[in-house]
Formats: C-alpha cells, structure tokens, sequence
C-alpha cells in the first residue's frame, strides 16, 4: 500500500458567514469534487473528512497524487445553502500526528 | 517568498465591504498588496494605506465610444485603469489604447468572449495584460465552467505564443471571494497554466504594472 497510495492529510480553514456543521461541508466538498473531475476523479481521490470542528478547522485525506487538485476544488466552493463560505488550506502532512500539530 | 498581488478586487461603495476589510483578508492569505476596482467609480485611500491598497477602476460599458470617453475621463486621474471585457468590439477597443492596464476577462463572465491573434498582439505592442478571472471558475458549474475553461485555455496558449502578460485574479465582491495566492495558482492548473506561470502572474506582472504606474505619476509629479 505505501509505495502507491501515500496519503496526504490537509489542514483546511473555513471562513463562514454563520457556523456550518460537519455534514453539510462534507457534502459541499463532494460536491464540488465530483462537480470538477467526475466519477472517476473523485474516487481515484480517496477522499475522506477526518475532523472538522466548531471553530472552522479540519483535516481531509486525500491521496498525495490528488492534492493540488482537491485544493482548487475546495477553492471553488462559494457557498453552502446560500451562506457564503471560503476554503483555505494551511497545511499538508504525510500523517495524523504531522496535521494536528500545524497550528 | 516572493510579494503577491490580487489587481481586481470590488469593495465598498460598489459592494457592502470596506477597501480596509478585504486588505485585512488578504494579508492573512499572504499577499502584499490589492488594488480596488470598482465600476466606474474609484475609492479613496486613507494615507497610511497607500502603499498596499491601489487605486483602480474597471471600465464597464458597451459601446466603444462610451469606452473611449471614459479612458480619457480616468486616464491620468486612476492609478490603474482596467476594461470590463468580454464582447469582441470592447476588448478591440480596450486593447489598441495604451493608457489601459488590464484587460479584465477577455473570455467574459460567462466564457462568450474570446481573443485571437490579433488581439493578442495588440496587448503585447500596448502592454497591457491580460486578466484570467478565477471568480468566473468558482462561480459556474457545469456547462458554463466548462466552457470558461476552454476559453482561458485557448487565451492562455495565445499569451504563451506571443508573450503576453498575463496575471490572475479573484475578482472578488466580498471577503468570501477572495483567494490565497496558493489556491489561485491550483485553480489556474484546471486549465493548463504551470506553476511557475501562475506564480509570475500573481507577483511579478502585477508589481511590473504597479511600478509603471508609479514612474509615470512620478513623471506627471515632475513637469
């Protein structure tokens, strides 16, 4: 698995006009993915939300081959339900551990 | 790293955000400065302000005529003079006149305009760069996204062929509009421009266009 599916954690930062929950993001992200590279562009991703929490921060997994992509597909997310939104990510690690420590 | 610049961003009075408030934005994003676009109206900047927030105006109209009045009106009075573009006539007009700056989404808002050869080369002769609107990407889906990317592929390999300048920006109305340095540039991949392309684009066109803009109010300031 490690020679050909590295993974890649990135540290994301919502800016919202009003709090989102986790659900509602997570389909805005598939959305936008699939929306961007289809079927097959969002499964070869790999994508999978491992946190987000109140305050606007998360962390998504995505393979390291997909991650200038999955950034500009979460910079082409604008709005959730009609509330205006912006994605920015902060960082990108090989692990868990690496994500959580960038502040 | 080097100094980015987002060259087309609207704020108050066109939208409801002060100029203040999208600099505050994009400095956290890591850029070194913005310049303030409205329609057909420019802001004033506060003194302290005026080594990062530029004084522009994006010309928006659809005659030539009208085009040409407006250039002479802003002319010499706007640091940065941009053209709204998108139908064939205006970016005609925009780009034979050299007292513009940018050419603002040459493919329109809607991907219905398009350069060509020619067009091209009178950017080149005028110096005046050519503007990929990354807000037309976020804000479409489907159909019309597709088409804009067609389009700016198209423009790019044009820019490419003629070395035009070219620069990006968010194009942005609010603080949600905006865009850091580094999501403009994955952005700018989905059609095709490389990294190092889009970094230029972001930093060094933008700053070459500011600084002409200073040598020739410095000019003005002298005679």
């Amino acid at each position: 698995m490690r020679g050909h599916d590295r993974r890649r954690y990135l540290v994301f930062v919502v800016m919202s006009e009003i709090e989102l929950d986790k659900y509602k993001l997570l389909n805005a992200i598939l959305d936008s993915v699939h929306s961007l590279y289809g079927d097959i562009g969002t499964s070869e991703s790999k994508l999978w939300l491992i946190k987000y929490d109140k305050n606007g921060r998360g962390v998504l997994r995505c393979t390291h081959r997909k991650v200038e992509a999955i950034r500009a597909a979460l910079a082409c997310i604008h709005s959730v339900n009609g509330v205006q939104i912006a994605i920015t990510v902060i960082g990108i690690s090989g692990t868990i551990k690496g994500a959580a420590s960038i502040a | 790293m080097p100094n980015f610049f987002d060259l087309n961003v609207h704020a108050y009075p066109e939208t409801d955000v002060p100029a203040e408030e999208m600099l505050r934005v994009a400095i956290r994003y890591g850029y070194a400065g913005i310049a303030i676009t409205n329609h057909d109206d420019f802001v004033e900047v506060r003194k302290e302000n005026q080594s990062v927030i530029y004084r522009g105006v994006e010309i928006r109209t659809k005659s030539v005529s009208e085009l040409n009045r407006k250039i002479k009106h802003y002319a010499g009075k706007v640091p940065l003079v941009v053209v709204h573009g998108g139908a064939e006539n205006i970016n005609l007009a925009a780009l034979k006149d050299h007292r513009i700056d940018i050419l603002a989404h040459p493919c329109g808002e809607k991907g219905e305009g398009s350069l060509n050869h020619v067009l091209v080369r009178y950017a080149v002769e005028n110096g005046i760069a050519i503007e990929f609107n990354m807000n037309a990407i976020i804000q479409s889906r489907r159909g019309d996204r597709a088409r804009i990317l067609s389009r700016m592929r198209d423009n790019l390999e044009f820019v490419r062929k003629y070395k035009a300048m070219a620069i990006l920006t968010s194009n942005a109305c609010s603080i949600y509009g905006l865009r850091a340095p580094r999501e403009l540039i994955a952005l700018a991949a989905l059609f095709g421009m490389r990294r190092e392309e889009a970094v230029r684009a972001l930093s060094d066109v933008p700053l070459c266009i500011l600084e002409r803009r200073w040598n020739k109010a410095r000019e003005v300031e002298l005679l």
